[in-house]
Order: C-alpha cells, then structure tokens, then sequence
C-alpha cells in the first residue's frame, strides 16, 4: 500500500453518509434566491384568479352580480357555484368522507369562504374586478362556541346533510354532529376509576391555530386542450395523491395529469389537502384555454385554508394513593368547522389520538371523539405533527403535572414510575397501538441531570417562600414533558388516503461513471431530503453522497408516493430508499463475484464496494461495478444498475423525547421569560445530526409560538380576528429563546435503517413543556390548569384571578 | 361594540332635535359621508367612506330614525355594506336635555357591529377608531348647530 491510498476514514469521510453532518444542498440556491416556487412560474399568455370572500360567517347568498365587474378592463369571467354545476364541481370530496362547497352554493358557512372566482389578464385587474362583484347576503345566527353547537336548538349549519343520519365514520347524533369515534374497554376503565384511590378531571384545550407556511397556497392549472392534458404546478405535500384526486372528480384521465410541485416554502400540514383555489383554476384554464395563476394572500391563508388542533379535551386519570395510574378515560370535543376536511387517514377521523396514553403504563383507557360543525373555516390539519398527536401529547402530559399536583409528587418522579419499562417494547398500549421500541427512565434521567433537576426545584422553592414574603413578583415554573409520539403513516392495514395504502417509494439508476438518480415519492418542503436521501444512499451503496442526484415532486417520472406530513419521509420513504439500494447492492453483488472470479458468497461489503473474504487486496469499488454493468454483466443477467422500491411499512414508528422549559414570570405584567430550554429527541438511527438539530430548532419555535400567544380567534359574531401576523403570533428571532439540544439513539427494531422520524418531535414535545411551566409557575397559587396560549395578556389575568394584587 | 359619552351643545333643545333631523346638516358631519338623501320623513340613504386600520372603503346603506320623542329623543340606526372590505351596522339612542335655555346636552349610547376585513385587520383598533369617529361626529355636530344658532340662523 502507498502513501496515496486512502484511508478507511478517509473512504468513509468522502461517502458523506449517515452520521454525517452534511451541508444541505438545496440550500446553495435557496440562500441564493435561486429557489423555483410556484409564484416563480410565468408561463406565456398566464391569466390570474382571485376570490371574491364572505364577510359574514353564516348567510345566505341571495345573488350575486358580476355585471360591473365584466366591465372591469382585463377581468374575462367571474366563475360562480352556478358556473362549477355545469361541470358537476360544485362541491367536492373532502379527504376526511365529507363534501365541501368549492364555491358558496347557496349560503356560506365561514367568514372569508370563496364565493366567485374572477380570472383577469393580471392580478390587479382580477383584483378589481373582485371589488365590483355585488353580493346579497341573509345573515343568519351563527355557531361559534364548540360547546353549543349540538345544542337542541342550535342553527342549522350543513342543510345539504338534511335527512342524512349516518356520515362517513357511522352515526350522526344531531344536525351539526359529524361523527364519534371510540376506543378502548369502557367497562373496565369506568371499573378502574369506581375502585381509584386519587382521580383527577380537567377540560384541558388546545386552541385553533394555523400553520402559517411563509409560502401560502398556490397553484398553475395549463390545459392543453390539443393534447387534452392538464398540468399542474403547485403547493402540494403529496402530488401523487393531488394527480389522483383530480382524476378521479374532473375525470380526466389520470396519465393526462401531470402534476409538479416545486420547491416548497414551508407545508406543516397546510398543504396537504385540496382547496377550491385548485378547482378554481383548472375549471378556468379549461375554459379560457390559457394558464391561470392563483396565489393566496396572508389573510386568506390564515382565515381559510386549513386550520390546525381545536380539541377540547375533558381528560381523567384515576390513580393509586402511590401515584401509579390504573386508568385514562377521554372525551374530545373535536371542532371541525364547516365542513370535515382533516388531512387524515381515511379510517381514521380523529387521526391517532388514541397516542393518549402518552408514555405511560396504563392498564385500561376508554376515549370518545365528537365530531362537529361550527361556522369556522374547514381543516384539522396534523401541523408539524402525526395526525393528532399534538393534541394527545398535550392532553397526557398536562393531566400528568395535574395528578403529580393533586398527590403532592414531583412530576418527573410521577413519570419514572408510570413510564412503560424498556424491557417492556414491543409494548401493546390499552388503546391499540404497538410501540416498536422505547427507553423512557433513560432519557428521562440523563434530562434530569443536564439540567441539574433536582437543584432547579430548589431554587424554585426558595423563589416560592421570597413571593409569599413579598420580596419579589417573579414566579417560577418548570415544565417537564415528555412524550411518545407515533409517525411514519402507514401500514397498508391500517392506512390509506381514499382507498391508496400509505407505502412510499423510492427508484434508484445508477449512470455507468458511477453516479446516479433517486427518484423518491415523499415531497421537501424544506426538511432537507435532497441532502439526506443521497446519505442514506451512500452509507448504502458506498456511492458518495454528492453523486446522487435527489428529485422529488414530479409524478410524471417520481413513483407514486404519498408524500410528505406527519414525520412519515424517513419512515416510510427513508426504508423504501434503502430497500432500492439493497436491491441494488445484490445485483452489483453479483457482478462483482464475476468479475472477481469468486462465488458471490465469498464477498464482503467494506465501505464502498465489495472485497474477498480473507484477501483484502483483492477488491471491486462500486464505481467500478456501475461501469461494468453497462458493459459486461454475468451471462444471462440484463444490463444496467437500478432498482424501485414500494415500501409497506410494517408498523409505525414511536420516537420520544425529554423536555423541559424553565421560566420566569412577572405577575404584574405577565411578560415572561424562558430562562432555559432543553430537548433531548430520541429518533433513532440519526442521518444528519446537523439537519436533525435544525428540525428540532424549528419545531421547537412553532411549539413556542403555539404554547405562547398563537391562535385563530373568533369573535361572538364568527369574525376572524387574528387574521394577519400583525395579530397571529410568528415569533422572530428577537422573541424566540435558545434551544438545547440532545439526543439518546433507541433504533427501530422494524426499520431497514433504525430510523424513526423526528421532523414534528419538538412541535409534540415542545408545546405541553411551556405550558407546563406556566401552569407549573402559578400551581403554588392555587390553580389546577390554565388554558393556552399564555400571553402577557392571560398570564397577568391568570396572576389577577389568583388573587395576587388583592 | 358599546361606548356613551355626551356633548355640551350652545343652542336651545328645540334648534338642536331640528339639526338632528336634517339630513344637510348630518351629511357635514358624519365623517367621510359622501351622501346623504332622504327618502322618507325617517329613513335615509348615505354613501360614508371608512377607514380603520389598513382598510378604506366605501360603504353604502340604509340609515333609519326610529322612537321619535320630540324634542327630547331617537333611535338612529343604520346598516351598511363595504362589498370585500366588510359590512357594519349599529345605531345609537339620542338623548338631549336641557343644562338652561341657551345649552343643551346631547347624550349618546352607541352599539355597532362590525365583520368582514374591517373585523379581521382592525380588530385592535375598532374600538379607538369608532370612540374617534362618533366624537368626531358629536363634536363638529356641536359645533355646526352653536354656529348657526349664533349666526341666528
């Protein structure tokens, strides 16, 4: 060997695989405003579309008149529900089972719904033309408060349910009921709570909010009417579905579809659905037979594009006096808005909120879901995390801190007796899941002792004595959570979006020099996957990451996936990418015996290409194997280097992590200050623990601005009064605390990689550990629960109704 | 929506409920009334430019005089539509009650209600805006009816 021959590091370095911190390559051009986003594409001759909205939240529409706006110079049509029923698109399918108006057919349900679309030569002109569209409207009462909306007298919202006594998840309970959802053993959880020692009930919220992408919804619908083919550049999470979907209500035929979504500015759920801009502008291209444009505003994202959370949770745990739980019952008042259109599972119209028995060891559980109507926008969106996880993670780890309160135990301690024990996994929960793998008490402990825990609750209860004292105003919290989540949708006999099983996908080519393409059917909105794909794919196949080309997001040559939301990438899309690779590393196996003159079995994989076993020097690269099998593969076998991959997960994936929020609050001001934040995300197998870093960076700022002020807020009369950023919460740097992070590695047993997820862990995680410090600072006051967000506002109004300026 | 507040008006009862009841004089001081028409002895039509926040827009509608006491007191109500930028409706109840012969002090109980893009954007500032508006009407109203009443008119 000279001195010119590479190290095993060295080999190993150059790959760039998993462990790596690789730098992203997307961001080459993304920090270089080189991106291509849907706002980006000009094609020649492009019209642009624009709504006309409701201001009222439930009327009905008694006329509407687009004379003056025809007038308008550059406005050439105004589409009404009038317009759409000649094509039968009127309404149309909600992923959740239900129908939704594309256009207001009659009345309107939510303030801003889209009532007529107006297609002008420019934005500005459809923009006017917006203005001169006169609508009548009949105000009529509305149905904000969740709480009333199955009130036996409440209006009526979805009249075209009229008669209609089952929906898509079975039976309807009352006109604005959409459906109930139960799981668990109700007979033994009501016998567990008759014989509790210590039980515990709170209505525990989780507010509506939004995902707020700083890109908002947008589409280009191009009908080519020659060809009879419609293409599609938009904001979708998941293309392939939006190709299907299409197909299947404009009945066009599905190989005449192209769909592409480019890069994306951020998704969290918001993109994952179909809205009726997408309708709007396909039914206008095919009828002008030009290109038109819609692209969301601000205020339009935020007031009617898809919603997030609004679950408002009465939780029970029942307990012994030891503080070992022996029960959980739920019951969820799930508000849906005007229509169902969650972004779930099909079977699945509370998602995976039976997640709820967290981390714990529950031997019985009983949970209900109400589905209603109200008159706010339709959604339900996982943002930034699995189906309804949030919500659970929250509901579980807020009740824990309330029966740690009322037995007088440390929350932490409540925990480490309660977690399920890691010899315990695979771990069938009293809900029906099955957690593949797990070590709770020891991410849990190395937690408590980074942050010295222990001495923490010290300071604190000196802080305590000083403000009964009087010798200060600052109270102190800390907020622990910790939380199991479930990603990586999903197992074909559980999941499916409209009758699609949830696999992904993955085609790997490799090019004769030894370099190649992986086409793959999840869809980036900025995790990275250009980067990480090709890592996966290197540690694999020992073909360096920066030799792979990574592409997402076109169905016409990307294999059908189900995209990307819920962590499900590295789950599902991860393993089907490794599983190519696999297929591709038996063939090039196979090759290499050839050529080495040796049976296949007499080979070993060492880095980056094969070796004979016992004869080191003796040795084929597997860029040396790429130029063979474009040119002498064994007899018999065909030519080239590539391989697909469908990838049926066999069942979902369960990262957790420890958390925990120190604050400080100011009772006469209700400012608060996080003095510390510390994660600890256990994902598994970590690809890039730079990119992983940066996921947890993020979502830990969404779970900020969630816990700490984020919300769509109704007013009595169903306005939207958080309908921009000047009211929505969207932390900047000056208001968003440092984040520390760690990590413990539990691989999935089940994974090709080990690989779990960990894209929505901080959004999770993060959430119930500030609200938990918050209510954990004002315990000592008197209070049980305080709802979220917790605002300067509401604090100082939580610190006045404790009587502290009495 | 709810505020009250009152206006010490130099003019004697009677001139003031007269001012009350004549659409020119209303028209000069609801701020930004572009028209202002009478089409009954109680109902009139008024196009009024609005503003509060970041949204401006035209509105148009029905103002109606209701539970007439003269000279002592009235409901104006009145409901209007700002097309895209929303739509508001509300009224106020008119009180006026003599502080001697040559002063009267007008007293007023507005309620309105708002929705649409008005709602959403100016959430914050409708109530300071709407204070604003219906001081600024009370005031230069004042003022209009102690000018005439001087000028002997």
């Amino acid at each position: 060997m000279n001195d010119m021959t590479p190290t095993r590091e060295q080999r190993e370095a150059k790959l760039e695989g998993m462990g790596c911190k690789r730098k992203r390559v997307e961001d080459i051009r993304f920090t270089q405003g080189k991106g291509n986003y849907v706002d980006d594409l000009k094609l020649p001759g492009m019209l642009h579309g624009d709504f006309v909205r409701s201001p009222h939240s439930h009327a009905r529409v008694k006329k509407i008149d687009d004379t003056e706006a025809l007038k308008v110079p550059g406005v050439l049509a105004v589409i009404t529900a009038e317009t759409l029923k000649t094509v039968n698109l009127a309404w149309m399918p909600t992923l959740a089972g239900d129908v939704q108006m594309v256009l207001a057919d009659g009345k309107v349900l939510f303030q801003n719904q889209e009532v007529a679309f107006v297609v002008a030569t420019d934005r500005y002109a459809a923009d006017d033309g917006i203005n001169k569209v006169v609508v009548e409207y009949e105000p009529l009462p509305v149905v904000i408060d969740p709480f009333k909306a199955m009130d036996k007298d409440a209006p009526v919202l979805r009249e075209d349910l009229a008669g209609k006594t089952t929906g898509a998840h079975g039976p309807r309970k009352h006109h604005n009921h959409i459906f109930e959802w139960t799981v668990g053993d109700k007979d033994l959880t009501d016998a567990a709570f008759r014989k509790a020692e210590v039980t515990i009930k709170e209505m525990i919220s989780y507010h509506r909010t939004h995902p707020s992408p700083l890109e908002t919804c947008q589409c280009v619908c191009s009908f080519d009417k020659i060809k009879g083919e419609l293409s599609i550049w938009g904001t979708f999470q998941a293309p392939h579905v939006i190709r299907t979907v299409v197909a299947l209500i404009a009945k066009i035929p599905e190989h005449k579809i192209h769909v592409i979504s480019p890069d994306i500015g951020g998704g969290f759920g918001n993109k994952v659905g179909a809205y009726p801009g997408y309708i709007c502008v396909a039914v206008a291209s095919i009828v002008t037979g030009k290109p038109v444009k819609w692209v969301e505003d601000r205020i339009e994202n935020l007031t009617a594009t898809s919603f997030a959370r609004d679950y408002h949770m009465t939780t029970e745990i029942a307990s012994t006096k030891e503080g070992k739980v022996t029960g959980l019952r739920v019951h969820v008042l799930a508000d849906h808005g005007a229509f169902d259109a969650c972004a779930d599972p099909s079977k699945w119209p509370a998602g995976f909120f039976n997640i709820v028995t967290g981390s714990y060891d529950f031997p019985t559980a009983h949970l209900s879901v109400d589905g209603i109507y109200t008159n706010k926008a339709p959604g339900g969106v996982a943002y930034r995390c699995s189906f309804r996880v949030t919500e659970a993670a929250y509901c579980i780890e807020r009740a824990m801190d309330i029966l740690a309160q009322k037995l007088g135990m440390d929350p932490a301690e409540l925990r480490l007796k309660n977690f399920i024990k890691a010899e315990q996994f695979p771990y069938h929960s009293a809900l029906g899941w099955e957690y593949d793998s797990g070590d709770y008490h020891t991410a849990m402990r190395k937690m408590m002792e980074t942050v010295d825990y222990a001495g923490l609750r010290k300071e604190q209860a000196a802080l305590r004595a000083a403000f009964k004292r009087g010798e200060t105003r600052e109270i102190m919290g800390l907020g622990v959570s910790f939380f199991t989540e479930i990603v990586g949708a999903g197992p074909s006999k559980n999941c499916d979006i409209l009758g699609i099983a949830m696999f992904d996908s993955c085609e790997i080519r490799l090019h004769p020099t030894g370099a190649g393409i992986a086409r793959v059917g999840s869809k980036s909105q900025g995790q990275g996957h250009e980067t990480t794909w090709a890592q996966i794919i290197a540690t694999e196949i020992g073909i360096p990451a920066d030799d792979i080309m990574v592409e997402e997001g076109n169905t016409d040559t990307a294999p059908y996936g189900l995209g990307t939301y819920g962590s499900r990438s590295t789950p599902v899309a991860g393993a089907a990418i490794a599983m190519a690779a696999r297929k591709i590393k038996a063939k090039a196996q196979m090759i290499a015996a050839y050529k080495l003159e040796v049976h296949e079995d007499d080979l070993e994989w060492d880095i980056d290409g094969f070796r004979v076993k016992g004869l080191p020097e003796k040795t084929m690269s597997m860029k040396d194997i790429c130029w063979a099998a474009y040119n002498s593969v064994p007899p018999g076998m065909e030519p080239g280097l590539e391989a697909v991959s469908y990838y049926d997960p066999p069942n979902m994936t369960y990262p957790f992590g420890a958390y925990i929020c120190v604050m400080n609050i100011d009772v006469d001001t209700g400012v608060y200050k996080v003095r510390r934040f510390y994660a600890l995300d256990d994902c598994g197998t970590r690809i890039n623990p730079m990119i992983i870093e940066g996921q947890v960076h993020g979502g830990l700022t969404e779970a900020f601005a969630i816990a700490m002020g984020q919300e769509i807020r109704y007013d009595a009369d169903g306005n939207v009064v958080t309908g921009s950023f000047m009211d929505f919460f969207m932390p900047t740097a000056v208001e968003t605390p440092h984040w520390e992070t760690d990590f413990t590695v539990t691989p999935s047993p089940h994974h090709p990689i080990g690989a779990k997820g960990v894209g929505e862990s901080p959004n999770v995680g993060g959430v119930p550990a500030f609200s938990n410090a918050v209510n954990d600072a004002f315990s000592f006051l008197g209070s049980t629960h305080i709802q979220m967000p917790h605002d300067y506002w509401r604090n100082w109004k939580a610190a006045k109704d404790l009587g502290v300026f009495a | 929506m709810q505020m009250n507040d009152s206006q010490r008006i130099p003019a004697p009862k009677e001139k003031v409920w007269a001012a009350l009841n004549d659409p020119e004089i209303l028209k000069q001081c609801i701020p930004g009334c572009q028209s202002l028409e009478m089409s009954s002895p109680t109902e009139m039509t008024a196009t009024v430019v609005f503003k509060v926040g970041p949204v401006k827009a035209t509105f148009g509608g029905k103002v109606m005089l209701s539970d007439l006491d003269p000279p002592n007191s009235y409901r104006i109500s009145g409901e209007g539509s700002g097309g895209v930028a929303g739509f508001a409706k509300g009224g106020a109840l008119v009180h006026l009650e003599s502080d001697g012969p040559e002063i009267t002090v007008l007293h007023y109980d507005v309620d309105a209600q708002i929705g649409g893009k008005l709602a959403q954007l100016g959430a914050r500032l409708i109530d300071s805006t709407a204070r604003k508006l219906a001081a600024e009407f009370f005031k230069s109203f004042g003022e209009v009816v102690g000018k005439r009443v001087a000028a002997g008119v």
